[in-house]
């Protein structure tokens, strides 16, 4: 019964985490924390015009799209590792980070300029047309066998990366540009970036969290999946459509950052969560978190010079994921 | 009882192979109908069209009166539910939570398990005795435990088609028998039950139906005890099996022998033997191709039973009594057909000694008569010596002593 109430309570619990980290964050800049600027969050009246400008047109836009592009890329993470029945799977498995990396090399390059959101246009319909080049390559007949994905994936991904390579020695003074674009970041966050992943959240929560039970059937196996009723290929096919959208929204904004997707959808594991009821939403909360507190940490440790928030997940991340496996695999 | 289960000339083909063909045969609620075959027999193939994995090339199939083609997914399995032969692995749930979903193709996408789904699982877990597991992790159970974890998932389902592919393997015999119980305790419940299984005695002790199926044919279908005789499943996998009745459920019990060999006829033999000094010579000649005669013995000597149930031709006495005349006159008429007479290191008495008058007459008349060199060992001999001069007697009439039978018909000059 203990765990029952357990998680009745960490729901709102996290919650509270997550509101409480947003309320935090918006406070940290220029290398140091002002409560002032938490507080600003609810009585904005006494600001300046531009200390206005500073706290809600670019630091909470920056920190809520954090959260936002963490969240997607965890939930992605969990909702694909529950369809490949691997935990070793991301959500850049179907090639989705090289094509979104490309789109943004070939907009920089060519110069084209369609507006402010050409890059993020760019990298978000590549992302889409790797993902959708996977799926070509990986059907066989009617279905998607898993593992002939899996290798069309990486297939994709290496040869779009290499092009990305080439795009990068080639680039001569935009190789600055493209350098920090694949390193992942939200230097120039603004509520239309917010815009611009919000509504694929919106839709791809709900309806990820409503396949949660045919998850759960993966787990036993897609034969015993498909005697249960689950239209195994069917619910594949919504499952990597609904995830592709998600990160590819999420990498169009953001660039690459690595370690959230595959790694959170771990620690909530770790915590005991198996049921993609809880396993899915936890995902999205936990992984929102995790980036916002990356890229609080990326914009305010070495002032005032900003780090990629990728290698912040890289460097801190990876080590904790150690320490929590072998605490694992002494208890477990 | 009426028919649940109809299948009218179900094919089946992979990539131009068929693995099945034209299968007609029909399951009634609560029936037990048990698939039998030996290894690529295309069983599985059948289970994975009755449980709609797979669309069968040719023919139809009808669960509860209905085409099962016009079923949709979720309707089948609210039917039919399946048991693997493999159990997942690595399943970090609960028994609870592997249970439950079988309540899958009952509940909406938005659905909440509600009362009856909790109480449906309840009673699955409660009829294969899984309850006090109910918190333990799936991984963590033993292979018993967990199949019978998987078998709970299936009833969730309430279905009332219930299909298992060897439920049994890899189980020890107390927890084959527990599944064997359960499953009895479905059929009275109403359940049409068809499984495979490997081991044919488990068909022939339980189930109500067999299907025998070899090579993606049907060899047979109909009732256990009509069905299932030895040389149906000497047919179905190629080997010789005694068939006797098992003590409590009066039902055919199966004892593979060996393989049925093809090979040459290599000859006949005759044998001389007695007391169990036959036995080994009977497996080790059969098996090198050759076909056995054997006399004179008493009835209820171990080499007697032996014959018997090997098929061997044998000239019996009464028990513990001696050898007539009339008796020995038929051993010489079966001996006569032998290409080879073969005497085996036998006690000899006053009851046996005839047997080495037979052999001196067979070797008269120019027959092949081998005696084993141990045969001529006094301690076999009762009889004061008189075992010995017969013996003595063969060999001067042209007798052979050998070492052992393989070396002698392994040498070339045989």
């Amino acid at each position: 019964m203990s765990i029952k109430n357990k998680k009745r309570l960490i729901y709102p619990g996290l919650l509270i985490l997550v509101l409480g980290s947003i309320f935090l964050a918006q406070g940290f800049g220029g290398g140091r924390y002002q409560i002032s600027d938490s507080l600003s969050l609810f009585s904005s009246s006494t600001l300046s015009p531009s200390e206005r400008i500073i706290l809600f047109e670019i630091r909470l836009p920056r920190v809520i799209l954090s959260f936002l592009v963490g969240g997607s890329l965890s939930l992605g993470g969990a909702a694909l590792q529950g369809v490949f029945q691997n935990p070793l799977v991301d959500p850049y498995v179907l090639g989705i980070s090289s094509g979104a990396a490309l789109g943004a090399v070939i907009a920089i390059l060519s110069g084209v300029y369609l507006g402010f959101f050409t890059i993020p246009l760019f990298a978000f319909s590549m992302a889409l047309f790797s993902a959708f080049l996977v799926f070509h390559l990986g059907k066989v007949g009617k279905k998607f066998p898993l593992e002939v994905l899996l290798l069309a994936g990486i297939g994709v991904g290496f040869f779009f990366s290499a092009l990305v390579s080439l795009g990068m020695f080639l680039a001569g003074e935009d190789l600055h540009q493209l350098i920090f674009w694949t390193m992942g970041g939200f230097w120039n966050s603004s509520w239309r970036e917010v815009k611009m992943v919000l509504p694929f959240l919106i839709v791809g929560l709900p309806v990820l969290v409503s396949f949660s039970r045919e998850l759960n059937a993966f787990l036993l196996g897609e034969k015993v999946a498909e005697s249960l009723g689950v239209e195994v290929e069917k619910v594949k096919k919504w499952l990597l459509l609904v995830v592709s959208l998600l990160v590819a929204s999420a990498v169009a904004v953001s660039g690459v950052i690595g370690f959230v997707g595959l790694v959170v959808p771990h620690l909530v594991r770790l915590l005991g969560i198996r049921d993609h009821r809880h396993l899915l939403p936890f995902s999205f909360l936990l992984g929102g978190g995790v980036l916002l507190w990356a890229d609080t940490l990326a914009r305010t440790i070495l002032n005032p010079v900003e780090l990629p928030v990728g290698i912040i997940t890289n460097l801190l991340g990876v080590p904790f994921f150690i320490y929590l496996l072998q605490k694992r695999k002494k208890n477990p | 009882m009426k028919e649940y289960l109809q299948a009218k000339d179900l094919s089946f083909s992979y990539s131009k192979r068929k693995v099945l063909d034209k299968l007609t045969f029909s399951v009634k609620e609560g029936e037990l109908v048990g698939v039998a075959g030996p290894n690529g027999a295309g069983k599985s193939t059948l289970l994975h069209l009755l449980a709609g994995l797979i669309t069968p090339g040719g023919g139809e199939i009808i669960i509860g009166g209905k085409e099962a083609r016009f079923l949709s997914r979720r309707m089948w399995s609210k039917k039919v539910a399946v048991v693997f032969q493999e159990v997942p692995q690595n399943l970090d749930l609960t028994s609870q939570e592997v249970v439950t979903m079988g309540r899958f193709p009952h509940l909406g996408r938005w659905q909440r398990e509600r009362e009856v789904d909790e109480e449906k699982v309840f009673w699955a877990m409660k009829i294969t005795s899984t309850t006090v597991f109910s918190d333990r992790l799936f991984s963590e159970l033993s292979g018993g435990e967990k199949q019978r974890v998987m078998i709970a998932r299936a009833l969730a389902q309430e279905p009332e088609l219930l299909l298992l592919d060897e439920p049994t393997s890899h189980l020890d015999v107390l927890h084959q028998l527990e599944i064997m119980d359960i499953l009895l305790d479905l059929r009275a419940g109403g359940v049409a039950i068809v499984s495979v299984f490997h081991d044919l005695n488990l068909v022939s002790q339980f189930c109500d139906k067999a299907l025998l199926l070899k090579e993606g044919r049907m060899l047979s279908f109909g009732r256990v005890e009509e069905v299932m005789r030895a040389e149906e499943v000497e047919k179905l996998f190629g080997v010789e099996f005694l068939e006797t009745t098992h003590p409590f459920s009066l039902r055919p019990f199966f004892m593979p022998l060996r393989k049925i060999k093809n090979e040459t006829h290599r000859g006949r033999i005759h044998l001389i033997c007695g007391g169990g000094s036959g036995s080994p010579l009977m497996r080790e000649l059969l098996e090198a191709g050759f076909s056995l005669s054997l006399g004179v013995v008493n009835q209820l000597d171990s080499d007697e039973e032996l014959a018997r149930k090997l098929g061997i031709p044998v000239v019996q006495e009464k028990p513990f009594s001696p050898f007539s005349p009339s008796t020995m006159e038929e051993a010489y008429r079966l001996a006569q057909k032998a290409d080879f007479i073969v005497i085996a290191p036998t006690y000899w008495g006053r009851g046996n000694l005839p047997n080495l008058d037979l052999a001196e007459r067979l070797v008269r008349e120019n027959k092949v008569v081998l005696i084993l060199k141990e045969a001529l060992d006094s301690r076999f001999d009762y009889t004061e010596g008189e075992a010995h001069k017969k013996l003595e007697r063969i060999i001067e009439e042209g007798g052979e002593v050998i070492e052992d039978l393989s070396t002698y018909f392994s040498s070339p000059s045989s």
